[in-house]
């Protein structure tokens, strides 16, 4: 009799318990929710908290990069010296002495020798009188004012990278050094000015003037012919696996092999391109005609993943519509799919692009992690990328690097950003026109 | 037992009754074929991989016929319909065999285009899918993709055309160049029908064309078809056995893939022979 159950009295019982039981459940239902939001509101919080460190790191260190230390020099030429100066040799020795006069004048040091004083300056810096006054210095009595680029070790004491507390031995600059620098702050000679150089300049061995532009160009460079490349291949092969291929086992294969393709180590891909572009069909080395095409092979499997899904989010309706009206695979494809599809594909090449302007390890494999101190002029022309002139920086030795590292880390950053944001509005704006 | 009556009376089914009476044979179910057919199929089975969803149907489409697919769900209408223009191509691992005579010429064989055969019969779907482009270009996709018109004035006729007969044109003359997307469901919906008249199709397959819309205008569209059956030969697939009472000329029932009985409209609801007709119609089934 215990067993059995009385339906009637099961349901009274029901009715009861009810409002009671069902406080207790909410409770406890509401609870896990609030643990639940909790622990993703602290997953958030934890990442956010790793990106304020990383980019608080990199500011840090790479805002100082954006500027860098100047003299200013008064320089007193004679025309008659320039002329007798026979060899582009002996100009700039020429120049040089200029120089080294006018920083002992500045020095208010006469009786130092020049060598002592030269530390103070950049190795540039003859090259940017050379350049900025062959004009004044060829005219007879000509003197002029410059602002000219003081050495890396200079700008590492005004930063305060090097402290001067040191003791002297475990600086590159000596007490007396020091002191002229004290003596040129003083006379406002030595300023912290907007460094062009880094903007304009290629990679250099003298941190003062090495620059990013020639690895902006060589990015750039590689990137047009990786777009060039992997768009049109990666949407053609897209649209016919998805729209066109019939299923079989060929191309279950070819798909399972663009899925791994996906998954293989980037550097695989430079060893494929040294083998292939460089050694076999001897293209040149460190050019970013052959950077593009190994990083063609490492953003197909991102652009053709990125496009079938797009294609495969067009609603079959739609396909319907087209085909019922009589207009063939192609034109249901060309006339509605695509362009349906476009904002998925595009974010998808978009990322795919973004992914191959940070990779490194494939083309240190292909050469372009060469010591490149022009900017690059063509596809055929050595040249080097923003990530490996990164690691080719932080690689340095010498301390003033680190800033330029992280400047051209922040440099990175803002073209991902860019991109990213391209993205974004190129998807809005094909969301709107579809609308 | 008659609890659907017919709307207004069929224009053509005593003519037709007596051609199925004298044409059926041993292969036929009667009133499975008619006098000077538009379409016939012949044995049609259809396959999904190993799955059959249509065993052996044979039956006739008249000219200027309205003829109703009904039966429970999963019977095999809409396959059925889709098989009529080859629509079915397009799906992996359907195979169809038998035949559809289409003009006296078999649909199912070598060298048969199917773009051409859809550009002669047009299709409307169970939910509106309007092209996500201007209501004017849904209209003139058609006559352009096909090349039917030669100057702007001829597709701009045709295009008014088709609304009007559709009834849409004083609804959407002053935004005809908006987004088809911000029309109503069931302007959508007849936007679509539009679309498919506009290219001047034989033969217009319709399938469930009012199981997302209201039911007025579920009545606009069945008048629309009688409008249209003046011209052209309709196939519609339905649910309601009302809308397939009230519109049809014939109906066919479908049961698991077979067809189990097919006659004039008036026949197959009043008077079923089979008893799984009977059971469905009268409710007691699907």
């Amino acid at each position: 009799m215990n067993n059995t159950i009385d339906p009637e009295r099961l349901r009274q019982r029901l009715a009861d318990a009810r409002a009671e039981r069902l406080q207790a459940s909410l409770q406890r239902r509401h609870r896990k929710e609030a643990v639940f939001r909790g622990l993703g509101l602290g997953a958030v919080c934890l990442a956010l908290g790793f990106l304020a460190v990383l980019l608080f790191t990199i500011f840090s260190q790479g805002m100082s990069a954006f500027r860098s230390s100047h003299v200013q020099l008064t320089l007193e030429f004679d025309a008659q010296r320039l002329g007798d100066a026979g060899s582009e040799r002996e100009r700039l020795e020429q120049y040089q002495t200029w120089l080294d006069e006018a920083l002992l004048r500045a020095l208010d040091a006469p009786e130092s020798r020049a060598s002592a004083v030269r530390p103070l300056l950049s190795a540039a810096a003859v090259y940017q009188v050379r350049d900025r006054l062959e004009d004044v210095a060829a005219r007879p009595g000509g003197r002029a004012t410059l602002w000219v680029l003081a050495s890396d070790e200079v700008d590492l004491i005004q930063t305060g990278v090097v402290d001067r507390a040191w003791p002297e031995a475990a600086r590159s600059l000596s007490d007396q050094h020091l002191a002229w620098i004290d003596r040129l702050s003083e006379a406002e000679l030595l300023e912290r000015r907007y460094n062009r150089a880094f903007f304009t300049g290629a990679d250099s061995r003298e941190p003062e003037v090495a620059g990013i532009w020639g690895a902006v160009v060589g990015s750039f460079l590689t990137l047009v012919v990786t777009l060039a490349l992997a768009f049109p291949v990666g949407v053609a092969t897209a649209v016919y696996l998805e729209e066109f291929a019939p299923r079989n086992r060929l191309t279950d294969l070819i798909e399972l092999n663009i899925n791994n393709l996906a998954a293989v180590p980037s550097i695989i891909f430079g060893l494929l391109g040294l083998a292939i572009f460089i050694n076999t069909l001897g293209m040149p080395r460190s050019a970013p005609l052959v950077g593009g095409l190994v990083l063609t092979l490492i953003t197909l499997p991102t652009i053709i993943i990125a496009t079938r899904s797009a294609l495969r989010a067009v609603p079959n309706s739609l396909r319907d519509a087209a085909t019922g009206m009589g207009a063939s695979r192609l034109q249901v494809t060309l006339h509605h799919v695509l362009p349906m599809a476009m904002p998925g594909i595009l974010t998808g090449t978009i990322i795919g692009l973004a992914q191959a302007l940070g990779e490194t390890a494939p083309l240190l494999m292909i050469g372009m992690v060469a010591f490149i101190a022009n900017v690059p002029s063509g596809f055929a022309d050595p040249a080097t990328v923003l990530p490996v002139q990164i690691f080719i920086w932080s690689d340095s030795p010498e301390r003033a690097f680190i800033a330029k590292t992280s400047a051209a880390i922040m440099v990175l950053l803002g073209f991902l950003a860019v991109m990213n944001l391209a993205a974004v509005l190129l998807r809005r704006r094909f969301e709107h026109r579809l609308k | 037992m008659v609890f659907l009556r017919r709307a207004e009376p069929p224009q053509s089914s005593s003519a037709l009754a007596a051609a199925s009476a004298t044409q059926s044979s041993s292969g036929f179910l009667p009133g499975a074929l008619v006098d000077r057919p538009r379409l016939s199929a012949r044995d049609i089975s259809v396959y999904y991989a190993d799955v059959q969803a249509i065993t052996n149907v044979s039956m006739d489409v008249a000219q200027h016929e309205i003829l109703a697919l009904i039966g429970p769900s999963g019977c095999g209408k809409t396959t059925l319909l889709r098989t009529f223009n080859r629509m079915n191509d397009s799906v992996r691992g359907c195979r169809v065999t038998g035949n559809v005579i289409f003009d006296g010429e078999p649909i199912y064989r070598k060298g048969v285009d199917p773009v051409a055969l859809r550009a002669r019969m047009g299709i409307v779907f169970q939910k509106p899918n309007p092209f996500p482009k201007s209501i004017y270009d849904n209209v003139a996709y058609g006559p352009r993709l096909h090349g039917l018109v030669d100057r702007q004035a001829e597709l701009d006729e045709v295009v008014e055309a088709s609304l009007q007969r559709t009834g849409l044109w004083n609804e959407v003359k002053d935004r005809l160049h908006k987004p088809a997307l911000s029309l109503s469901g069931g302007q959508q919906q007849r936007l679509c029908i539009a679309r498919t008249i506009a290219i001047a199709p034989e033969i217009i397959l319709m399938d469930e064309p009012c199981s997302a819309l209201d039911p007025i205008a579920t009545a606009r569209i069945e008048s629309l078809m009688r409008e249209l059956a003046r011209n052209h030969s309709i196939i519609i697939v339905t649910h309601n056995m009302q809308q397939a009472a009230r519109v049809s000329d014939r109906t066919a029932y479908f049961h698991e893939g077979h067809l189990i009985e097919i006659g004039t409209t008036d026949q197959i609801f009043t008077t079923p022979e089979q008893s799984l007709t009977e059971d469905y119609i009268t409710g007691r089934y699907g």
